[in-house]
């Protein structure tokens, strides 16, 4: 028996010597190294990160992933109702396929996809205009903020779909039957049963988007490029060399945004183990 | 479908419209001859994908993507699918620190990634070159590979497969050949399309690590959003009808390991 478990070290062996040499060292030098500057170790990268296009960076960053993540959950979670509630199960795996597959739509061909619906000669811009004497331009333009919420909203969506779908599940018919032979209205179900209920999934979906959004990098450079900055973006100028920031900030940049996901993992399985709790 | 509350449909309906339009608009933007101006295309024509089919790196491209794709793919195979096997089987104190090191990935954003290899990795060999890509690649994928083949060891018996195939006299190449390979292959197949698609659809990674040395057909589509439109749209449509036909094998092997999970009792009496 030893021998085979001994056996079945050897085996295992090369996957963690892979994970250690190209994730868990690359991750910790790159910690390690934005305390650390010539002159030995400071916290100059951080004091660094004050000046107005960083915070900037931060702020846009946040920002978009927060309001593209609170989207996505609302809607999300009104999309996978209804498709919960059809109770006809081809509708909602032909949903959950649907989903599946627009998920993958996402980056590069996801923003181009956006610059011929909503680009200023774009198919909707157009069709907005002739039907209903709409001008979205100039009040929108798919190259800026707004944009950026509409095209990640598009892959916010779906995956919030598919994450809480699952979670309806949890809410058993019986007690909306209790609910409403006492007496309460369909808002108050909600409001006292439903919600709470679902409340834990929610949060653990919404964490999961704004990770999804905030790490994002393709859709935004491909969308807006330089023209707002965000802390993916700036910090790939940087390991491109396209744009001469110190490299230190970048990781500095880049030690931040960990410590926001292991935040948003945190949350995450927090979220996650409430809901299991309801559930089980 | 739901005759109390007549919304619901339409909530649907406008989810699906969000959804398809994007993928309509740029399918029939490749084929379109001109379409700014009008509500519909002005024409036909398939002059885009013959400019695309006819631009010198355009193959280059798609083979640089397709040969990124199968590496990662084979290197999961190597790496994570024995790990995952033999933690399962044999070393069950392994399965946690497993786990984590395949569900880290998740958590660590791209460019970050791209950017810790990057500054470790200052060696000239090495240093920006496909095989550090192929190694990034890898790290982000595991999840993908992990995850169904984790799945298909969880949901068989393997202790009771194990036992009756060694009570019967078969040695540890049998059982895994002819007991444990085909209960799990399923869920290996569903990982190696899982990767294969996340990795030939991947522009960050490849664009921030080896840059212009070994492009992907991504980063030519992203030069092409700012040249060409037209050509653009119909490198989109190679993409993502590749993308499509895979995620579609996915959904159907994911049902069939479905219809199979449900009645595992005849699974295992077949093969015993």
């Amino acid at each position: 028996m030893r021998s085979t478990r001994l056996g079945a070290l050897w085996g295992i062996l090369p996957f963690f010597i892979f994970c250690l040499a190209f994730e868990i060292v690359p991750i910790i030098v790159l910690i390690k190294e934005s305390f650390f500057g010539a002159g030995g170790p400071t916290l100059a990268n951080y004091r660094g990160l004050g000046q107005k296009v960083y915070i900037s960076a931060f702020w846009n960053s946040i920002r978009l992933s927060a309001i593209t993540a609170l989207i996505g959950t609302v809607l999300g979670t009104f999309v996978g109702y209804s498709i919960y509630r059809t109770r006809s199960r081809r509708v909602r795996s032909l949903f959950e396929a649907f989903s599946n597959v627009t998920t993958n739509f996402a980056g590069a061909p996801l923003a181009f996809a956006f610059i011929i619906v909503l680009g200023a000669n774009g198919v909707v811009t157009i069709l907005l205009q002739r039907l209903f004497g709409l001008n979205l331009y100039p009040g929108f333009q798919i190259y800026s903020y707004a944009g950026l919420v509409v095209a990640y909203v598009y892959f916010q969506l779906p995956l919030m779909v598919l994450l809480v779908i699952p979670s309806f599940s949890g809410l058993s018919p019986e007690w909306r039957e209790a609910a409403v032979s006492m007496g309460a209205s369909t808002f108050q179900y909600w409001r006292y049963i439903g919600l709470p209920l679902l409340a834990p999934s929610m949060v653990a979906g919404m964490v999961l988007l704004f990770a999804n959004a905030y790490g994002a990098y393709a859709t935004a450079y491909t969308l807006i490029g330089s023209r707002l900055v965000l802390v993916t973006t700036q910090i790939a100028f940087v390991v491109t060399g396209e744009v001469l920031h110190d490299p230190e900030l970048a990781k500095a940049m880049a030690t931040i945004s960990l410590l926001i996901m292991g935040v948003c993992i945190a949350v995450y399985r927090a979220a996650i183990s409430r809901a299991r709790g309801w559930n089980g | 479908m739901n005759e109390r509350n007549p919304a619901k449909p339409v909530f649907l309906v406008l989810f699906a419209l969000y959804m398809i339009v994007p993928i309509l608009a740029t399918y029939l933007f490749s084929i379109a001859t001109r379409w700014d101006r009008s509500l519909l295309p002005e024409g036909y024509t398939l002059e885009w994908y013959a400019q695309t089919f006819q631009h010198p790196y355009f193959l280059i491209t798609l083979g640089n993507s397709f040969v990124l794709a199968t590496y990662t793919v084979a290197a999961n195979l190597l790496l994570v699918v024995p790990a995952a096997y033999l933690a399962y089987t044999r070393l069950p104190e392994a399965k946690l620190p497993i786990d984590v090191l395949t569900i880290l990935p998740f958590g660590i954003p791209r460019v970050i990634l791209a950017l810790a290899l990057v500054t470790l990795y200052t060696v000239p060999v090495i240093n920006r070159s496909p095989f550090l890509l192929v190694c990034a690649c890898t790290v982000f994928s595991m999840p993908y590979m992990y995850r169904p083949v984790a799945n298909s060891l969880e949901a068989i018996d393997l202790r009771t497969l194990n036992d009756a195939a060694m009570i019967q006299g078969a040695n540890a190449r049998q059982i895994l050949f002819h007991i444990i390979g085909p209960n799990i292959i399923n869920g290996v197949v569903s990982g190696c399309l899982l990767v294969f698609s996340a990795i030939f659809a991947e522009y960050t990674l490849a664009r921030l690590i080896t840059g212009a040395r070994f492009k992907t057909l991504p980063m030519l589509l992203v030069e092409f959003t700012r040249r060409d439109g037209r050509v653009a749209s119909s490198i989109s449509v190679i993409a993502f009808t590749v993308a499509l036909l895979l995620s579609l094998l996915i959904i159907a092997l994911a049902q069939i390991n479905q219809r199979r999970s449900e009645k595992p009792a005849a699974v295992i009496e077949k093969r015993t």
